[in-house]
């Protein structure tokens, strides 16, 4: 059974429907890539998995469980955390602040949790104390996921972690998603830098004007030739 | 001229402590719910009146005598005081259940119009229960004490003590309550405090909780300093209020502070210059030079 599955969505913004029966599927601890042209509707897909738009039509579910609807902080409690593309942080506050409201939902000790993403990111506990604010791009991204993964979540929706980034700190991040996903995390990725993620992942699925267009693994979809020339840069 | 500045400072300080209490509560509520509540000038009154009526039910009561040293009051001000601050900050909360909550989704302008209503209401409800004559917390007159070639009444001591203290509170309570946190999360960005599984609608309470105690806080302390209430009290504090918030960048409670002491200093230096009838238009130029000048106000951000 699929940690989590996704059947024939239709969703969008209001009347405008933007997803037209789009079906996706991610296993337990994989990392699988959505990838497509812009306007085809990937990260309207990630929001409605996260239930911060309501599907028309179709059903999700968690670990065999129907969340379809179910609001953003009910699907934070059951294992799914969500990463947005841009304002994931909150910059006023510290390092160990931002991941502290990760937790929020939590009673008692967080230290462990707190240790555990201190592991993953050695660099945000040099800094813990520092605001969010005045931090780098790619130092933001690393708190945006470590206040993400403070829940112990099961799988990570990340939102283009690499959108508005230095090339250099690309690598950084998928190096990032990796080690979160060796800790036991599965994950579902839209990329724009489409070959670097498709590097890592174990899977992926191209995304055309709201509508499933090619799916296999991370390779197949490197190696294939229509899909290089229209997607990838040739 | 000059010589009296140390002597207008002092009073600034005294003033300001009262227009800072509101102002930080004004910031507050503008940082998370987006929106300029011209209502809070009449929580600081009815904070103001309730501990009046608490003041006048101990009297006829007999308990809670006497008078602290060289201070207008004694030790009914305590429950008074404490139990003002728990009213106004409950009638906050209730006030948005039944108004603000239904408009979380409207424009903010919705919003500050709702906020005058309320404004209307609070005001009219107190001028119709209590009338329009004012209340006295004291009719006795006090002996000025010196300190340092300054002149001031143990009164205007205990009031920025008092502003002092509960400043100092609100600041461990944002930096170290898993509460306070959060609404410091929410004013930064509150669509991702909801998708962190923050619980947006207890902290809104939490916020006007806060807010309206320490204009209750406020209320009080004007009514000391005055010596009587009056159901304009809060709307007349309004202007520096609003003026206040400004000039320290709106929505962060810690401009709201530094603005409420210069706003205070501001307006009682002017007197040097000027007649005290143009007290207010000081702090309206105040905040129009702002506005023109440096919109996102001394410590704001972009």
């Amino acid at each position: 059974m699929r940690l989590l599955e996704a059947r024939d969505i239709h969703s969008g913004y209001g009347d405008m429907e933007v997803l037209h029966g789009v079906s996706v599927e991610v296993g337990k601890e994989e990392i699988v890539t959505i990838i497509g042209p812009n306007g085809a509707g990937k990260s309207t897909l990630l929001k409605t998995i996260f239930g911060l738009l309501r599907p028309h039509k179709g059903e999700i579910s968690l670990d065999g469980r129907e969340v379809t609807g179910f609001p953003p902080h009910v699907l934070v409690r059951l294992g799914m955390c969500y990463v947005p593309q841009v304002d994931n942080v909150f910059p006023s506050l510290t390092v160990q602040e931002n991941l502290e409201m990760g937790a929020f939902v939590l009673r008692g000790d967080i230290k462990p949790r707190l240790e555990r993403v201190y592991e993953l990111f050695p660099l945000l506990r040099r800094r813990r104390r520092q605001r969010v604010g005045k931090m780098s791009g790619g130092e933001r991204q690393m708190v945006a996921m470590g206040r993400a993964l403070m829940l112990d979540p099961t799988i990570l929706l990340l939102d283009e972690p690499t959108a508005a980034l230095a090339p250099n700190l690309v690598e950084n991040v998928f190096q990032s998603v990796k080690a979160i996903r060796d800790s036991g995390v599965a994950i579902l990725i839209v990329e724009q830098n489409a070959k670097q993620s498709l590097a890592i992942s174990d899977r992926g699925y191209v995304l055309v004007d709201g509508r499933n267009r090619f799916q296999g693994t991370g390779r197949e979809i490197l190696e294939n030739e229509e899909i290089g020339k229209l997607f990838l840069g040739g | 001229m000059w010589e009296r500045l140390p002597q207008l400072v002092a009073y600034g300080l005294v003033s300001g402590s009262v227009i800072t209490l509101g102002a930080i509560g004004l910031s507050l509520t503008y940082s998370i719910l987006k929106f300029a509540n011209f209502a809070h000038g009449d929580l600081m009154t009815t904070g103001a009146y309730i501990a009046c009526g608490f003041l006048l039910l101990f009297r006829f009561l007999g308990v809670l005598g006497g008078r602290f040293g060289k201070l207008s009051f004694g030790p009914a001000m305590i429950p008074a005081f404490l139990l003002a601050l728990a009213g106004t900050a409950i009638l906050a909360i209730l006030i948005d259940r039944l108004v603000y909550r239904r408009l979380r989704r409207a424009r903010p302008v919705m919003r500050l119009m709702a906020s005058v209503g309320v404004a209307f209401v609070l005001r009219n409800v107190i001028l119709f229960s209590a009338g329009a004559d004012p209340y006295y917390y004291s009719r006795k007159i006090q002996r000025a004490i010196y300190i340092l070639g300054v002149k001031l009444k143990a009164d205007q001591l205990f009031i920025i003590g008092l502003a002092a203290v509960l400043v100092v509170f609100l600041h461990l309570f944002l930096s170290y309550t898993k509460v306070g946190k959060a609404m410091r999360a929410m004013a930064d960005n509150p669509e991702l405090a909801q998708v962190t599984g923050i619980n947006t609608e207890r902290i809104i309470a939490w916020t006007w909780g806060i807010g309206a105690a320490l204009a209750a806080a406020g209320g009080i302390l004007a009514g000391i300093e005055n010596k009587l209430i009056t159901p304009e009290l809060g709307w007349q504090a309004l202007l520096p209020l609003f003026a206040a918030v400004i000039l320290g960048g709106i929505g962060s409670p810690y401009g709201a502070m530094a603005g409420g002491m210069l706003i205070g200093m501001a307006e009682e230096v002017s007197t040097a210059f000027v007649s005290t009838a143009y007290k207010p238009a000081i702090a309206f130029g105040i905040l129009v030079l702002m506005l023109i000048l440096r919109p996102q106000g001394l410590f704001g951000r972009r």
